[in-house]
């Protein structure tokens, strides 16, 4: 109950301190908003070819912006040593991953529903008629990704050359969770293919599963000094 | 803390070993290349995939038991599973280069390109990246302890992943010929030469890596010796009420 209680205290810390500083709020929306840009003029003017592919644009937007969010989520801490102090109070490491965790799956779901109709003006996308479906890939998908997200930036936050190291390490293992959110919502939104979306959508619950699993229960051997 | 006489010499039993490999090799190589008959449908070529395949199982099994050594690690905190651990990953690392090689030399002339996006490639590009991560994050921790323990997290995360890399490319799109042997031992779809010949080529690439691991492991130890003593001399060479910068 007190560990509960100790992962929505690092939560709020981390959600109040981003409220305050609005320093990856800032970087990560309009960073985001000029990657579906930028993308939108990659691909063209073909309107086809930009409606199949809205979801893809919108995940490699989202998961870029998680990157920064999950690495900004310990810069923070680290410069004035706040870090050390918060594994010296008396709660499991496994709360403060799990805290941060929390707050930033929180932040990418407000910056997915944020992103969503930007995606779906710029792509010029038709509204999928299962989009409660589509809000759940919303979900389920950034939680896998802040799952490696915080665990690996809270891994490399102390190496050099962390900016470029954290995207490097934990792309190739999210590889599914990109492959399966861009994949179910490709299905609804393009073809309102609820079958296959569910499909993918499995995929995605068993990834955030597992890990939600592991990275808990290994995580303290990665803060430890 | 590691013993104070490590052995220089390679052991009379390694070098055996290592000499007995050779004429293993040999016979695997003939039995693929000339004593296994044809394939059906792809005649000679089906002779790449006794080299790819057994190379392909080996590199999988290397991955795993890097993981594993790992997981000794955090659970003992003994060095030599650790040295072991970076022994099995250098060779993980190794096969899985070979295995896409292989499979670019095998796709290009049955299924006409060098890249298929296929389930099996997708994934072994994949560990490729994931253990050259591994190898990143060691060369940039200093502290032996802190590096074994990282990078067996970092080698746990990266065995975990494969299954579900496995699946997503393989729900992507496949173009590999569904597997000819079921895990589970049923339906054999090969004939008993060719069978044979890939399980003796699979036990001997198993070998080669088994003793890639274990000499690599063993000048692992010689390396860890040499760290704790320089870093002992280091110390030494502090005067007193000195600063030792880390």
């Amino acid at each position: 109950m007190n560990d509960l209680l100790a992962v929505l205290w690092v939560a709020r810390k981390d959600l109040l301190h981003e409220t305050r500083s609005k320093a990856t709020t800032v970087a990560t929306l309009f960073f985001s908003a000029v990657t579906l840009v930028v993308l939108a003029f990659a691909i063209g003017q073909d309107e086809a070819l930009l409606r199949g592919a809205a979801t893809g644009a919108l995940w490699v937007a989202l998961a870029f912006a998680g990157v920064i969010s999950a690495a900004q989520s310990y810069q923070a801490d680290l410069e004035d040593g706040a870090f050390d102090h918060l594994l010296t109070t008396p709660v499991p490491r496994a709360a403060v991953y799990l805290g941060k965790l929390l707050a930033n799956w929180l932040f990418m779901l407000l910056l997915g529903l944020l992103m969503l109709p930007v995606t779906f003006v710029l792509y010029g996308a038709a509204w999928p008629a299962a989009w409660p479906w589509l809000l759940a890939t919303l979900a389920l998908g950034p939680l896998g990704f802040a799952l490696i997200a915080v665990f690996y930036a809270g891994l490399t936050a102390n190496l050099r050359a962390r900016e470029s190291l954290l995207p490097v390490l934990m792309f190739p293992i999210v590889v599914p969770i990109l492959l399966a959110s861009v994949r179910a919502s490709g299905a609804l939104v393009g073809s309102d293919d609820l079958a296959l979306a569910q499909g993918w959508l499995r995929l995605l619950v068993g990834f955030d599963l597992v890990y939600a699993v592991l990275c808990t229960a290994i995580y303290h051997f990665v803060v430890e000094e | 803390m590691m013993d104070a006489s490590v052995r220089l010499r390679r052991p009379a039993w390694l070098r055996a070993w290592g000499v007995a490999l050779v004429p293993l090799f040999l016979t695997a190589a003939y039995l693929g290349l000339v004593w296994s008959p044809q394939d059906v449908n792809q005649g000679n070529l089906i002779r790449i995939m006794y080299a790819h395949v057994s190379v392909a199982w080996i590199g999988f099994v290397a991955v795993g038991l890097t993981a594993l050594f790992g997981a000794l690690y955090l659970w003992r905190g003994k060095r030599r599973d650790d040295v072991l651990a970076v022994a099995s990953g250098e060779m993980a690392l190794l096969f899985s280069a070979l295995t896409i090689i292989g499979g670019m030399t095998y796709s290009r002339p049955t299924l006409n390109t060098f890249w298929t996006w296929d389930a099996k490639l997708t994934l072994t590009a994949l560990m490729v990246a994931l253990l050259v991560g591994y190898f990143i994050v060691r060369a940039l921790i200093d502290d032996p302890v802190r590096r074994g323990r990282v990078s067996a997290v970092v080698a746990i995360i990266v065995a975990a992943s494969l299954p579900f890399n496995y699946l997503a490319a393989e729900w992507f799109r496949t173009l590999h010929p569904s597997r000819a042997i079921a895990l589970d031992g049923s339906g054999v779809t090969m004939a008993p030469e060719m069978l044979f010949t890939l399980l003796f080529n699979t036990v001997v690439a198993g070998l080669v890596y088994a003793w890639f691991m274990v000499d690599r492991a063993r000048l692992g130890r010689i390396e860890a010796q040499l760290e704790a003593e320089r870093a002992e001399r280091e110390l030494a060479s502090v005067p007193s009420g000195g600063v030792v910068r880390v």
